[in-house]
């Protein structure tokens, strides 16, 4: 089996050069570029629900349907019923950003009270986590989310509990790693000698210290998902209504003119969420390379 | 083989067979949880319009034989299921099951021919850059690799969709079946290329490979077979290639399944994920509950396939996992 496998950040730990100098060129660029993602999305979130537009999303010009990208006053041009697509895209960020947040909320503290049962306490727990764990991934979550909407009713934030409760299981299996490489050292036999309350002993030393990293590459990867998850709804008609944009919906109501050549009003909002989504995992891809220590190709 | 060969490898598969059973269990319990909790069961849907005072509606019930506690609900609603009845549909009156698994097929067909495709561009890239380390053609390949993960599916069937029209003058009206096209067998192709391309697990698929092939590529036996001059290939392509590949894509059905709702929208595939969502528009909770379950066998069938290859190509495994 894997005998001969490092043990990770074992080697790297005895430099005392920062890791950002240690670190691979391409994990720098995939980190800033997912950073820039990130500073972009929250300014035009703020943006939107401040309402600094200099258009009115909702604002609808019938005289000014379907104007390609470039023209005046309109950067990226305007949508079928003549409304700015920049000021659309901006406000579009609202329909996930919140949700998202509650997404990766829901995933990273039932994960990691569900992670520290199974690696702290083991046993029973373990199994009957590893039970909900496979439970979970049977379910294609698309499918699950549709079941929701169909029992309750078509709410984004239904969805993005959906959405947080399957990303439980990754965020819970990497804490219970984790822990279990801690007890491998005698990292937690030592706290519990030295006489540590276990509260200290978890919160601190092993959430705080040494899962902190891996759960903000969490939060990342779970926001990429969330978006996918809204867009992919919202294109389906489930998640944000119209008028209300929406990247999803707009994709889908652009979709009907996408056949007649004129690309943009599906495109610019399928671009964004391809450039967003890219950003968020290049940064928790870059962040994991190199905070974690995991060297890439080998 | 000797029977002491075989009935390690029959114990595993007996106790995978078990979990199976009891993860189905389970995604049944959940569904009918959901659907438990939900306001208005199907019961008053049922019913709607059609009897007003809840007391009507009790002897109503009652009359029914439906089971007043959740238990008694479950399991007649289990039972029913272990027979073949999952009910009828609210918006078409057929019943589920036989409507399920005429389109069961075809999304069994999109998906099973998307990992294909999956597996036909992960795989390559993947060995490539296993192979020959990080240079600039791996680093075009990854980014090519998160690119094509981060795009939005049905963007991408539009393009698809569009470009075919436009070359081939194929119009999206039917799927397969009307052969007075030239070119109509490729538009049965396109949503599969469509789902395995777009299916947004490429990166991972890829990143995961090239490890465990690196970690076999770094292996002693591999360094034996290379320094007496046999086939690299015949020594790695059991652990570094077959048991990861099955295991990722095992691992990734739930994405494909997911992935095949919305390609099956954009193209009119009459498969499942078109029924679950005309089912969640509909409230249809027979139809959506059926889905939700058979959804859920088809991934347990593939992650039991998967340990059916594990052991079969380590046979050792059995014991290590006693």
């Amino acid at each position: 089996m894997k005998s001969y496998s490092q043990i990770d950040g074992e080697i790297g730990d005895f430099s005392d050069l920062p890791f950002w100098k240690k670190a691979d060129i391409v994990d720098l660029a995939y980190v800033g570029y997912g950073l820039l993602i990130v500073t972009l999305v929250v300014l035009s979130y703020a943006l939107g629900s401040f309402n600094l537009m200099s258009r009115d999303p909702q604002d609808i010009d019938l005289s000014l349907m379907m104007a390609p990208p470039g023209t005046a006053g309109h950067m990226l041009g305007t949508d079928f019923m003549g409304r700015d697509m920049f000021s659309r895209l901006i406000v579009g960020i609202q329909a996930y950003f919140l949700p998202g947040l509650l997404a990766i909320c829901i995933a990273l503290s039932f994960g990691c009270i569900l992670g520290v049962l199974a690696g702290y306490r083991g046993g029973t727990f373990d199994t009957i986590i590893m039970y909900v764990t496979n439970l979970v991934d049977s379910f294609p979550r698309l499918v699950l989310i549709l079941l929701v909407i169909a029992a309750f009713k078509p709410n984004i934030y239904y969805i993005m509990i959906v959405v947080g409760f399957t990303n439980v299981p990754v965020v819970s299996s990497l804490v219970k790693g984790k822990i279990l490489f801690l007890k491998q050292k005698n990292f937690i036999e030592a706290d519990a000698a030295l006489g540590l309350p276990t509260r200290i002993i978890i919160l601190k030393h092993i959430l705080w210290h040494n899962c902190r990293t891996l759960l903000i590459i969490q939060a990342t990867l779970g926001m990429a998902e969330a978006i996918l998850m809204e867009t992919s709804l919202s294109y389906l008609g489930f998640g944000v209504q119209e008028p209300t944009p929406s990247w999803g919906n707009m994709v889908q109501s652009g979709a009907n003119y996408f056949m007649q050549g004129k690309f943009w009003p599906s495109t610019t909002p399928a671009l964004a969420i391809l450039f967003t989504i890219l950003g968020f995992h290049l940064l928790g891809d870059g962040l994991n390379n190199i905070l974690e220590g995991k060297r890439r190709g080998t | 083989m000797k029977l002491s060969a075989i009935r390690p490898i029959a114990l595993v598969l007996s106790r995978e067979l078990g979990l199976t059973v009891l993860l189905l269990i389970g995604v049944s319990f959940v569904v009918f949880i959901i659907l438990y909790l939900s306001p208005g069961d199907p019961f008053s849907v049922l019913l709607e319009g059609q009897l007003f005072s809840a007391e009507t509606r009790a002897g109503v019930r009652e009359a029914l034989g439906v089971p007043k506690a959740w238990y008694a609900q479950y399991i007649s609603w289990l039972a029913g299921m272990l027979h073949g009845n999952f009910g009828t549909s609210i918006r078409t009156g057929l019943p589920v099951l036989s409507e399920m698994l005429r389109v069961g097929f075809n999304t069994l067909i999109l998906t099973i021919g998307s990992m294909f495709v999956t597996v036909l561009i992960a795989v390559p890239i993947a060995l490539y850059s296993a192979v020959r380390g990080t240079n600039k053609i791996t680093w075009f390949l990854t980014m090519f690799a998160y690119v094509i993960s981060a795009l939005p599916v049905f963007w991408f069937g539009y393009i698809v969709l569009y470009i075919f029209m436009h070359k081939f003058g194929l119009f999206p009206l039917a799927f397969g079946g009307l052969s007075s096209q030239k070119f109509s067998w490729l538009y049965a192709l396109l949503p599969i290329f469509v789902l395995g391309i777009g299916n947004g697990t490429i990166s991972e698929v890829i990143r995961s490979l090239r490890a465990e092939m690196g970690r076999v590529m770094a292996e002693d036996y591999i360094r034996t077979a290379k320094a007496k001059g046999a086939s690299v290939w015949k020594h790695s392509f059991k652990e570094g290639l077959l048991i990861p590949v099955t295991e990722i894509i095992a691992s990734k059905i739930p994405f494909i399944l997911g992935g095949a709702v919305i390609v099956e929208q954009v193209f009119n595939w009459p498969g499942m994920g078109r029924m679950a969502w005309q089912a969640a528009q509909d409230r249809d909770y027979p139809v959506i509950m059926g889905i939700a379950i058979l959804a859920a066998v088809f991934v347990r069938m593939g992650s039991l396939f998967q340990s059916m290859v594990y052991v079969a190509v380590n046979p050792r495994a059995s014991k290590e996992r006693e």
